[in-house]
């Protein structure tokens, strides 16, 4: 069985790689598969680990908050019949009121309040000339970067040079996360060639 | 009443979300475990939904024998075989070592992973025709992506100084870089989610 | 007989004074005084703070002190058992338990308890007097996220005050952003083509923020394609964003004045699964040879190939997403980018609706302040003067 397993992994592989060259149905058979597959485990897991523990297992322990989770859960599938599928609303409603409550002072902390803490540094730290420099770079980069993101005023004049050393900045940040990633990526194509040619064909040891 | 009810839902669902952030007193903690429950259990229902969506996709393809419906019959095949799979024998079904899991392992896992590979060609050609493009700022993102790139290889005499700068522009200009973004995003959310929840922004609640 | 007392008497001031010489030593350290036990502030209620001086011999005398223990009690000459210990040097410690009352380790609010604390060598202890009752409750406010409530209120009245401008008729100006010029023309292309139009809202539930700011741009979209009757192909990975989205292009289209163009099953749910998602939509962007491509909303690893595959089928594309991982391979493999906060303007300059115009108006005022206050925070630190950094200091 492994074996089988191992053959159909690997002709598998070939067919998502077949893509790189051109749309084909060899890709698209192992696209396909994929989707089903993919679709099937995912509502089987989900089913199982949370569906049953979160809601069936609450209800049968005498929770009965939870069923106000189902109802709503049962509104949403009214979307299934035209004439009383605008009481879904009510459950897309709750979903969105609630998400926007939560990021509402989770974003303002976490992204503002606490980033603006970090950046509040010493521009002159006494005796440390490397950190002074680092503090100095930290400051006006940030700074500079609002400057870019500012949408009331056009990018003209001392506004627009800073607004130019702002986006120079996030440029040096896209290329640092992007040569920063370069080698994780390339290590998972090893992977790959590591299963091909050492344990479906065997070549590699 | 149709659109009004629901923007209310939103009112004071999102109103409760924000105040109970203040309020450390259990009362409010059950509101917020709660909410976050019912969320999941709404998503799980919602899951019939898709499966409904895919499934009808599929079997029109297949009944209007459009272009390409044979692989629409492969995407039902997996899914209901799946779906068998997952549930005939209850919840040991996807115990470890049953059919269910081999299709998980030997189909699932080896295309994602070499979807993921993929990342390797592409990263390569997106490097390639940035270059191509030649100006100042893409000039700025490659050669900073290229000394942060060599940072790991040994390249003689100038290997200290490449370490030393590219982890300098890791900790300092990065860092400012980030923390500006993360800034806007932590403004832009915050004001998205105000919009959202006083009913300024409610193209998602649809229309009549 | 004489002889004999003057001998013991001897023996026994010789003793007496050997004794003075070689005091008998005392085991026990000193033990921590000043023990305080009161509710833990900004909690749940099921917590008490202990606080104590440090013993003696902790890091000063004979230096012997390893730990303390802290002993609690219901009365305070009742049994006593052990809470919790912490290593020397340390003078406070939580008392924390359960909230369910099933819990074998609940802690009752609003119920007396008395505590002593411990200093304990390698082979001795000594306690402290006993410190109480104290009582554990919950807070109403949490007083360290004032300035997060601060800033809150802030938020909302200067969002409220400039929406109140803009119904007034006050207009505001907004410079151009190159990713929202572009999307006439995108649009103005996949028709003139007669190509459909792609568009991803990422891989993020209708519970994340970036995906309901993308919901906001694709109702815009989606009008624009309406007026311009063009195909929009919106697959999504999560079926409450598929809901949504349906309801949202369904507006759009209302909106357009054509509700009969409308079709349900152009916007359909593929898989919840990140890469056979993306392998779906590649198969999309080929087959369905889309002439324009938008990627707005929470993007993770598969951004490139996404990218990547719209590229080789010739699309336009215009991404936006909020995770700072991804924006630079948007930025390298689309036609534009909206970066960040960008995405989260942008269905203020699709619309270009007052109130939102106000809402993006506030969103500058808040940017202007913490710039200020960063600039004005970097120098007084350097002064080691801390009035900004406390403004912005928040206690979990």
């Amino acid at each position: 069985m492994e074996r089988i397993g191992i053959w159909i992994a690997a002709l598998l592989t070939l067919g998502i790689f077949s893509f790189l060259y051109k749309d084909n149905p060899f890709y698209k058979f192992c696209e396909s598969l994929f989707v089903g597959i993919s679709a099937g485990y995912w509502f089987v897991t989900t089913f199982w680990q949370v569906f049953m523990p979160k809601l069936a297992d609450n209800l049968v322990a005498g929770r009965f908050y939870y069923m106000i989770g189902a109802i709503f859960g049962v509104l949403m599938l009214l979307r299934l019949f035209p004439k009383i599928g605008w009481l879904s609303r009510w459950s897309l409603a709750l979903v969105v009121g609630t998400t926007a409550g939560l990021y509402f002072t989770r974003y303002l902390v976490s992204n503002g309040m606490i980033q603006v803490q970090n950046t509040i540094i010493p521009l002159y730290v006494k005796g440390n000339l490397s950190q002074t420099i680092g503090n100095l770079v930290i400051v006006i980069g940030t700074f500079s970067g609002l400057i870019y993101f500012f949408f009331s005023k056009e990018h003209k004049g001392t506004f627009g040079g800073l607004a130019k050393l702002g986006i120079w900045f996030l440029m040096l940040s896209f290329g640092a996360s992007f040569g920063y990633t370069v080698m994780s990526r390339m290590s998972l194509l090893i992977g790959r060639m590591d299963y091909l040619l050492g344990t479906w064909l065997g070549l590699i040891r | 009443m149709r659109r009004q009810l629901p923007i209310l839902i939103v009112f004071v669902s999102g109103v409760f979300m924000v105040i109970q952030y203040f309020i450390p007193h259990e009362s409010f903690e059950f509101i917020y475990e709660y909410a976050m429950d019912w969320i999941i259990i709404i998503g799980i229902f919602a899951m019939l939904l898709g499966l409904w969506s895919l499934t009808r996709a599929s079997v029109s393809k297949v009944q209007a024998k459009a272009p390409g419906w044979g692989f629409s019959v492969m995407t039902l095949v997996g899914l209901a075989t799946m779906l068998f799979l997952g549930f005939y024998k209850g919840n040991k079904s996807i115990a470890e070592g049953t059919f269910f899991m081999d299709l998980f392992w030997y189909i699932y896992t080896p295309i994602q992973a070499t979807m993921f590979s993929l990342l390797a060609f592409y990263i390569a050609s997106a490097a390639y025709r940035s270059f191509r493009v030649r100006t100042v700022l893409a000039t700025i993102l490659l050669v900073t992506a290229l000394i942060i790139m060599l940072r790991l290889i040994p390249l003689g005499p100038i290997s200290g100084v490449n370490q030393w700068l590219a982890s300098w522009i890791l900790t300092v200009p990065n860092m400012a870089a980030k923390r500006a973004i993360w800034i806007g995003v932590g403004l832009g959310a915050t004001a998205t989610a105000l919009k959202i929840i006083f009913g300024i922004e409610r193209a998602y609640m649809g229309k009549d | 007989m004489k002889k004999t007392k003057a001998v013991l008497f001897s023996i026994l001031i010789i003793l007496f004074f050997f004794n003075l010489s070689f005091p008998q030593e005392n085991l026990s350290p000193p033990p921590p005084t000043e023990v305080r036990a009161s509710d833990t502030q900004n909690d749940n209620g099921h917590s008490i703070t202990i606080t104590w001086k440090l013993s003696g011999d902790d890091g000063a005398g004979k230096k012997n002190v390893v730990a303390y223990e802290i002993l609690r009690s219901e009365l305070p000459t009742g049994e006593f058992v052990v809470r919790g210990m912490v290593p020397a040097g340390n003078n406070t410690y939580q008392d924390r338990g359960a909230k369910e009352k099933e819990d074998k380790n609940y802690f009752p609010p609003h119920k007396d308890f008395y505590y002593k604390v411990r200093a304990k060598t390698l082979n001795s202890y000594s306690e402290s007097e006993v410190a109480g009752p104290a009582q554990a409750y919950g807070e109403w406010f949490h007083l360290g996220k004032l300035p997060v409530f601060v800033g809150t209120l802030a938020f909302t009245i200067m969002v409220l005050a400039f929406i109140s401008l803009a119904r007034k008729g006050k207009e505001f100006y907004v410079r151009p952003l190159a990713g929202i010029d572009a999307v006439d023309d995108a649009i103005g292309r996949a028709t003139e083509m007669g190509r459909p139009i792609l568009y991803i809202l990422g891989l993020g539930s209708a519970a994340d923020i970036a995906t309901i700011a993308s919901f906001t741009i694709l109702n815009r979209i989606a009008k624009k394609t309406a007026e311009h009757k063009t195909k929009i192909i919106v697959p999504c990975n999560d079926p409450i964003v598929m809901s949504v989205a349906q309801e949202t292009v369904k507006a759009g289209y209302l909106d357009a004045g054509r509700p009969d163009m409308y079709k349900e099953e152009n916007i359909f749910y593929l898989t919840s699964m990140q890469f056979a998602y993306v392998a779906a939509v590649n198969g999309i962007m080929l087959r369905e040879q889309t002439a324009t491509n938008f990627y707005l909303g929470k993007f993770y690893a598969e951004s490139l190939i996404l990218a990547e595959t719209g590229s080789v089928a010739g699309s336009i594309q215009i991404s936006g997403t909020d995770e700072i991982a991804q924006i630079p391979f948007f930025v390298a493999a689309t036609d534009f980018t909206l970066i960040g906060e960008e995405l989260y303007a942008a269905s203020a300059y699709l619309g270009r609706e007052p109130l939102l115009l106000g809402a993006l108006k506030a969103q500058d005022l808040a940017k202007a302040i913490v710039m200020i206050s960063l600039a004005s925070g970097a120098v007084a630190a350097s002064f080691h003067l801390d009035f900004f950094l406390r403004l912005f200091t928040v206690q979990m």
